[in-house]
């Protein structure tokens, strides 16, 4: 029963933070003093995600091999240079194939 | 994103129903790099959630409840290490306060839906959908209803996806071979985004301070270490932007 009402307040606060804004905000304009730190909330919030998922586990410092970090990196400069994420996946993983078998 | 150079506007409108449907079938196109990077991640859930102590109904509902995966894959570790339930809700609830910012930059562009609806595209805000829609709205190509259309169109996609591959795991079980990486999708679509994101200096400054927050604040309790690092990502992104967008009369006063 516990577990059900853990999911249960989980679901229900995280749903409050989704909806909260779309409800406040309605029909209103958003000032500039707001607006700009919303234009740079994607790239804090993705770069903050992606570094918990390659330097962190379950709470601790512990980076990932040498063949996930170069794919990602070469995943980062191809879709630099193409502009399509899918080419992420087209580079990196031969990437980390090629480096998993070399090391 | 551009909110300050590019206010919300109704530019082209789509047309009519086949305009909808275009809109929704770009939604699903434009978020698919998304789905292939989160479904390694919902199959890791699944096999969690069936060695964790956990319910079969228990995992499968949670999936579309919490519809976050750090959070769920949190709220299922502590709940197999018997950890108190006051602490495993307040770690989740602190890793999905992010939400709240993404529920702030995504409501201007819906804040002429009615009621009822904003009320359900609140319902699939996470992280891939967000990093996904905001640039799209920004490009300024869709009115608010060919927004609708596009978000909930990705977000179906996503989120079927997410929880059918839960599913999946959970009631058969995920074995692929560990040569593949299969975990490295998530990241390679990640760094992706981050590719594309990363366009102006501020955007710049916000993705290398949060990162850096993120590792070096790793040990922080209750998870606080994402949310903070997005956070001081976002102040110091903001300032940069605050300090570049002054003119040179300003600059020489600031000296």
């Amino acid at each position: 029963m516990t577990t059900w009402i853990v999911i249960a307040v989980i679901g229900a606060a995280s749903y409050c933070f989704r909806v909260s804004m779309f409800v406040i905000l309605a029909g209103r304009t958003v000032p500039a003093s707001w607006e700009r730190p919303m234009a740079v909330v994607g790239p804090a919030a993705i770069t903050a995600l992606l570094a918990t998922m390659l330097f962190t586990t379950r709470g601790q410092f512990d980076p990932a091999d040498i063949g996930r970090l170069a794919a990602v990196a070469v995943g980062f400069v191809v879709v630099r240079r193409t502009g399509n994420v899918m080419h992420a996946f087209v580079a990196g993983f031969p990437v980390f194939w090629a480096i998993d078998l070399l090391v | 994103m551009s909110h300050v150079d590019d206010p919300p506007t109704i530019s082209s409108v789509p047309g009519g129903a086949h305009g909808l449907r275009q809109a929704a079938r770009d939604g699903v196109v434009d978020v698919t790099p998304m789905v292939i990077g989160v479904v390694p991640f919902a199959l890791a859930i699944g096999t969690a959630i069936g060695a964790s102590t956990l319910s079969t109904a228990q995992g499968l509902v949670s999936a579309p409840t919490i519809l976050a995966g750090s959070a769920q894959l949190t709220m299922v570790e502590m709940t197999t290490a018997g950890v108190a339930p006051l602490v495993i809700v307040v770690s989740a609830i602190i890793i999905n306060a992010r939400l709240l910012l993404y529920s702030a930059s995504l409501a201007p562009w819906f804040a002429n839906r009615p009621r009822w609806m904003r009320f359900a595209l609140a319902v699939p805000v996470v992280d891939q959908l967000y990093f996904t829609a905001a640039p799209r709205f920004d490009r300024g190509d869709l009115d608010e209803t060919g927004r609708t259309a596009y978000f909930f169109g990705a977000a179906a996609w996503l989120v079927g996806a997410w929880v059918a591959a839960q599913a999946v795991a959970i009631f058969v079980g995920a074995t692929v071979p560990e040569w593949v990486g299969l975990d490295l999708a998530a990241p390679l679509a990640l760094v992706g985004l981050v590719a594309k994101s990363v366009d102006t200096t501020p955007a710049r400054v916000a993705a290398v301070v949060a990162a850096i927050i993120a590792v070096v604040a790793v040990g922080l309790p209750l998870n606080t270490a994402m949310l903070l690092a997005i956070i001081i990502g976002i102040a110091a992104g903001t300032w940069m932007r605050a300090i570049t967008r002054r003119t040179p009369a300003e600059q020489e006063v600031a000296k």
